[in-house]
């Protein structure tokens, strides 16, 4: 992590209005004086929150200088060791992707069945066979733990943290129209990371939502830039993969949802590009696979460092409701994956991380719905089981695109995902009654076949009711 | 009372007939009102083709009852030329009386000519244009007679159309000339994931004078299979969005049918756009609709007998202004998807509604199914503090407004049936003439069983539309309202969906129709006393869910509380 020497900083500041602004107020403050000591202005910027101010630009200066650092090796040696063995099954399974694919070329008739490297389940599956692997000396004897599909010694955040964290869903009220005005001018001036999570944690009104996470991402002033590089990585595409194959079957399942069969086509480019793009690696906040050189091109890592999975479209998908611009939609959604979703694929000990999240769901469920955790292990349809799809794929294909957007909204607000982990929750809560009727997996299964609808306030709702 | 209304449901096979030769969503709309087919010319209401109208109507005559589907010179609004036509002239008598107000609202269509007539001074603009700007403008041919996308073409350069105009076509003292109207092309159409798209909205025109419209609430927006590029003038693919033009493109989805129902694309345009944008766009698609009739008004002859149902095709361009391509006097009534085929039986069924051939309704409905009454004489303003601007995109509650509908016509019909006999008993022994008045009154209130019938058909469909809904699954997720909000009352003019609250607020009709004088109750209008009721058991039963409205009020959105309070009885 590199340092800014003072001399940087203020050479920052300069750039920054908010610090002009503040210079204003000071010289303001002392027009009428004609000697003014270090003192006096120390005291006077306290008396009026100058200094407040800032401590938070330099801050938030600090904070954009340094340069996050792709996290390869995990604090647990065991996780790495694992993630090595993940990559090593995804090359298998990759070849048997291939042969499959080959074979459906020379026989037509068969082209049902859709091809992927991996998908939740697969995942899941994975992570489930920690448990295994790993000498639960911490947990031989406790036999409350044993229920539990995960169980795995890593360090976790208690999960009445997470649940107090994001309490003030709950409280919020409707604002008056004034408000949301002031929110709408107050995106469009506002630079700094800190006030705009703090709009992104409460609310952000329709229509503003794509400039803030422009500001945020700092892509307000870089159109021009997107675009070239956009430009760029669609150039690279002509040259076809075979995992563009793989692409496009994915893209005929996105194009199933009557919210974003339009947008197929725009997907897919993203996509393409997407497993294109060098700066993904130095990018994206975690490693998600450890590459291994092979001798044929097509059986190596695509560019982007890591295999995209089956539905990797449902990240793109809600997106599309942001700007008709592809090379906007397709920055934002390279921000996301490579600072938020990158987590959900990651076998990793990070809070964020999806093994973190699914041992926070269980504990959260175990506890305070007792009843229904056991019930859906007697039935066989674990807690986890039934939820890894809507927690992987942030619920995009069970909500409405706002609400989707919602939760995006709250994701980058706190830096998080913990807010699926809530959702989750809040979800199973919803189906209780129902889910506890239910006599095996066929019948949980009728349950989610039927229509419904779900909404991010009304999922927040359940997920604090006893 | 279940005896006497089972007698009656017996006693009732409709004695309205149709005549139709369609056989598409039409046949089956009728078919689902059990009314009965006829070949021969005791229909009560007859689905016809234009040229039927053209050719037969004239030369008969209609008896008081029948309804027929068109106006007799429909076409001064629907033929791409006369409307025009119409459009520019009576522009030009607003300016003539000083109106320019309102004569610079009519701007909603492209600057158009008709060929051959006015090709001299297409052929000024022409220049004009390309003098005036750096890239070249392109222009849109469009043949007069014809539909679907046929013949339809687009050119920026003259030469393209020299090769036309040296056919026969353009020999403008050749008989068979094929008249065409040139436009302006909108070559900033809003595009969404790259594809060009249009509208095509519902209106149905009941009366010209006074001019009575309802506008329904769902359309769609149809998209072209192509990604749009504006330099590609060749490709129809990429400029029309007919249905039929792009169901012969190679990449037609017929599953999806390149169709999004306007609720859905309102829920995009609202968060890309925010909902006052929005808002104030689909205010003005609807007024644009009044004005396009309002244009016409004069001109088109009125007649008891005719109604008519338009399908309006309009585009927006990327400012989001709309732009009406044109109007359509038989909208497809020819399904793609099974979505669309309910949409499509739903807005016939509520149009054979309000046509009213059981003579049930009081004729001051504002909501009938899923149109809403936009225009009776004059324009209908919503109340200031209402919550929408317009219904158009709206969550259509159309199964829930009929209930209503059909609830307040069995109240209001067995009341003067009760009165009827009241007065019968009370006039009892005096002279014939009362007798008569008597048996007067008896046939009228025998209209009540079709009331009711109505009510148990809607109940019937609900059923089997859910089972279908459970089978499409997310295709069909009814979305919910997608009006603008201006205030928290939103929520509360959502329908009840909740079945248990239904029930209350059924209870508590019973309860305080008891309690209401019943001089004060046949005072007030069916619908007003409707109203009233629901208001009253809405004030004591509706707890909106803070939290939760706050999004929806965003979005529009009411009822979101529903899963909430099934789940908490």
């Amino acid at each position: 992590m590199q340092q800014l020497d003072n001399q940087e900083i203020l050479m920052k500041l300069k750039s920054q209005k908010q610090f002009w602004d503040i210079k204003k107020k000071v010289k303001q403050g002392f027009s009428d004086q004609q000697k003014i000591g270090i003192n006096d202005i120390q005291k006077f910027a306290q008396s009026c929150e100058i200094e407040d101010q800032l401590i938070k630009l330099i801050s938030h200066i600090l904070k954009k200088s340094k340069k996050r650092e792709t996290l390869k090796e995990d604090q647990i040696e065991f996780l790495n060791t694992s993630k090595i063995k993940w990559t090593e099954l995804l090359f298998k399974n990759l070849d048997i992707v291939h042969q499959k694919a080959k074979n459906q070329e020379e026989d037509d008739t068969n082209t049902d069945s859709k091809l992927y490297i991996y998908d939740e389940k697969n995942l899941l599956a994975f992570l489930q066979t920690f448990k295994q692997q790993q000498p639960s000396v911490l947990y031989q004897n406790v036999q409350f733990q044993s229920n539990k599909l995960l169980n795995i010694n890593i360090p976790l955040k208690s999960s009445q943290q997470i649940l107090d964290k994001y309490q003030y869903i709950l409280l919020q009220e409707e604002l008056p129209e004034e408000k949301i005005n002031k929110i709408r001018k107050s995106i469009e001036n506002e630079h700094l990371d800190i006030e705009l999570e703090k709009i992104a944690q409460t609310y952000v009104p329709n229509g503003e939502r794509c400039l803030l996470y422009l500001k945020y991402f700092e892509f307000d002033h870089q159109e021009t830039v997107l675009q070239q590089n956009f430009a760029k990585l669609q150039k690279e595409c002509q040259n076809q993969l075979f995992i563009d194959e793989l692409l496009e079957i994915d893209g005929h399942e996105i194009s199933e949802d009557t919210f974003y069969f339009v947008f197929q086509e725009q997907i897919l480019t993203c996509l393409k590009c997407f497993i294109r793009d060098k700066s993904i690696k130095e990018n994206i906040r975690i490693q998600l696979q450890n590459g291994m050189k092979k001798e044929h091109a097509e059986f190596q890592l695509p560019v982007a460092g890591f295999f995209p999975f089956k539905n990797i479209s449902k990240y793109v998908a809600p997106l599309c409701y942001l700007s008709t611009k592809i090379h906007i939609i397709y920055a934002l959604f390279k921000e996301f994956f490579c600072r938020y979703f990158c987590f959900l694929h990651a076998i990793s000990s990070e809070y964020n991380s999806i093994l973190s999240l699914c041992m926070q769901i269980e504990e959260i469920v175990s506890t305070r719905s007792p009843k229904l955790f056991h019930h859906l292990k007697v039935i066989g349809c674990d807690t986890l089981k039934l939820i890894i799809h809507q927690l992987i794929y942030c619920f995009v294909g069970d909500m409405d695109p706002p609400h989707i957007l919602t939760i995006y909204d709250q994701i980058l607000g706190h830096d998080s995902l913990e807010i699926l982990v809530i959702l989750c929750v809040g979800f199973l809560n919803k189906y209780k009654p129902k889910l506890l009727l239910a006599k095996n997996y066929e019948n949980v299964q009728q349950i989610f076949q039927e229509l419904r609808e779900d909404k991010f306030q009304e999922l927040v709702q359940f997920a604090y009711k006893q | 009372m279940l005896i006497i209304s089972i007698r009656l449901q017996q006693d009732y096979s409709s004695n309205l007939k149709f005549k139709t030769s369609f056989r598409n969503c039409i046949l089956e709309a009728f078919k689902r009102r059990l009314w009965k087919e006829t070949e021969g010319d005791d229909w009560d209401i007859m689905w016809a083709e234009k040229e039927w109208i053209h050719e037969v109507l004239d030369h008969t005559h209609l008896q008081s009852n029948q309804k027929i589907n068109h106006f007799r010179n429909h076409y001064e609004l629907t033929r791409k030329d006369l409307m025009i036509k119409n459009f520019k002239r009576y522009k030009k008598n607003l300016e003539r009386e000083g109106k320019s107000e309102e004569a610079n609202n009519y701007n909603f269509f492209p600057l158009t000519f008709h060929l051959p007539s006015e090709y001299p001074i297409f052929f000024e603009e022409f220049k004009r244009q390309s003098a005036n700007s750096d890239t070249k403008t392109a222009w849109i041919m469009k043949p007069i007679g014809k539909s679907q996308g046929k013949g339809i073409f687009i050119f920026n350069k003259i030469q393209q159309i020299s090769q036309w105009k040296n056919t026969l076509r353009y020999n403008q003292d050749n008989p068979q000339a094929e008249a065409y109207i040139v436009q302006k092309y909108i070559a900033d159409p809003l595009l969404i994931g790259g594809k060009k798209f249009d509208m095509r909205i519902y209106l149905l025109c009941t009366s010209y004078q006074p001019l009575t419209l309802y506008l329904y609430r769902t359309g769609f927006a149809r998209f072209t299979h192509h990604r749009y590029d504006s330099e590609d003038i060749s490709n129809t693919y990429v400029h029309l969005t007919n249905v039929a033009i792009q169901k012969t493109s190679d990449n037609y989805d017929e599953k999806l049918g390149g169709k999004w129902n306007l609720q859905t694309l309102k829920l995009y345009l609202m968060t890309k756009y925010g909902q006052e944008k929005v808002a104030e766009t689909f205010y003005n698609i609807q007024m644009l609709m009044i004005r396009s009739l309002q244009a016409v008004q004069k001109i088109i002859i009125n007649d008891k007998h005719c109604f008519e149902l338009y399908g309006f095709d309009i585009l927006l361009d990327a400012q989001l202004k709309p732009w009406l391509l044109e109007v359509n006097a038989s909208p497809s009534m020819t399904s793609n998807t099974p979505v669309d085929f309910e949409l499509k039986c739903g807005l016939l069924d509520d149009v054979f509604t309000i046509i009213d051939l059981e003579k049930v309704l009081t004729g001051n409905e504002e909501q009938i199914g899923g149109f809403d009454l936009i225009c009776k004489g004059n324009p209908i303003k919503l109340p200031i503090n209402s919550t929408f601007t317009t219904y158009l995109g709206a969550f259509n509650n159309r199964q829930q407004q009929l209930k209503k509908i059909a609830k307040s016509t069995a109240i209001r019909l067995a009341q003067t049936y009760s009165e009827g006999q009241m007065k019968a008993i009370e006039v009892g022994s005096k002279g014939q003439k009362e007798k008569e008045e008597k048996d007067k009154q008896m046939r009228s209130s025998s209209k009540g069983p079709q009331a009711m019938q109505n009510g148990s058909n809607v109940n019937n469909k609900s059923n089997n539309l859910t089972k279908q809904n459970t089978i499409m699954k997310r295709n069909t997720t009814n979305l919910p309202a997608l009006g603008t909000m201006q205030n928290k009352s939103n929520v509360k003019r959502q329908p009840l969906q909740n079945a248990g609250q239904q029930q209350q607020i059924q209870q508590s009709q019973s309860n305080s129709s008891k309690k209401n004088n019943p001089n004060e109750d046949s005072m007030l209008s069916a619908n007003q006393k409707l109203q009233k009721l629901t208001q009253e058991s809405k004030i004591n039963q509706f707890q909106p869910y803070k939290q939760q409205s706050q999004y929806n009020e965003v979005m529009g959105m009411g009822g979101g509380s529903r899963n909430l309070q099934k789940n908490e009885e």
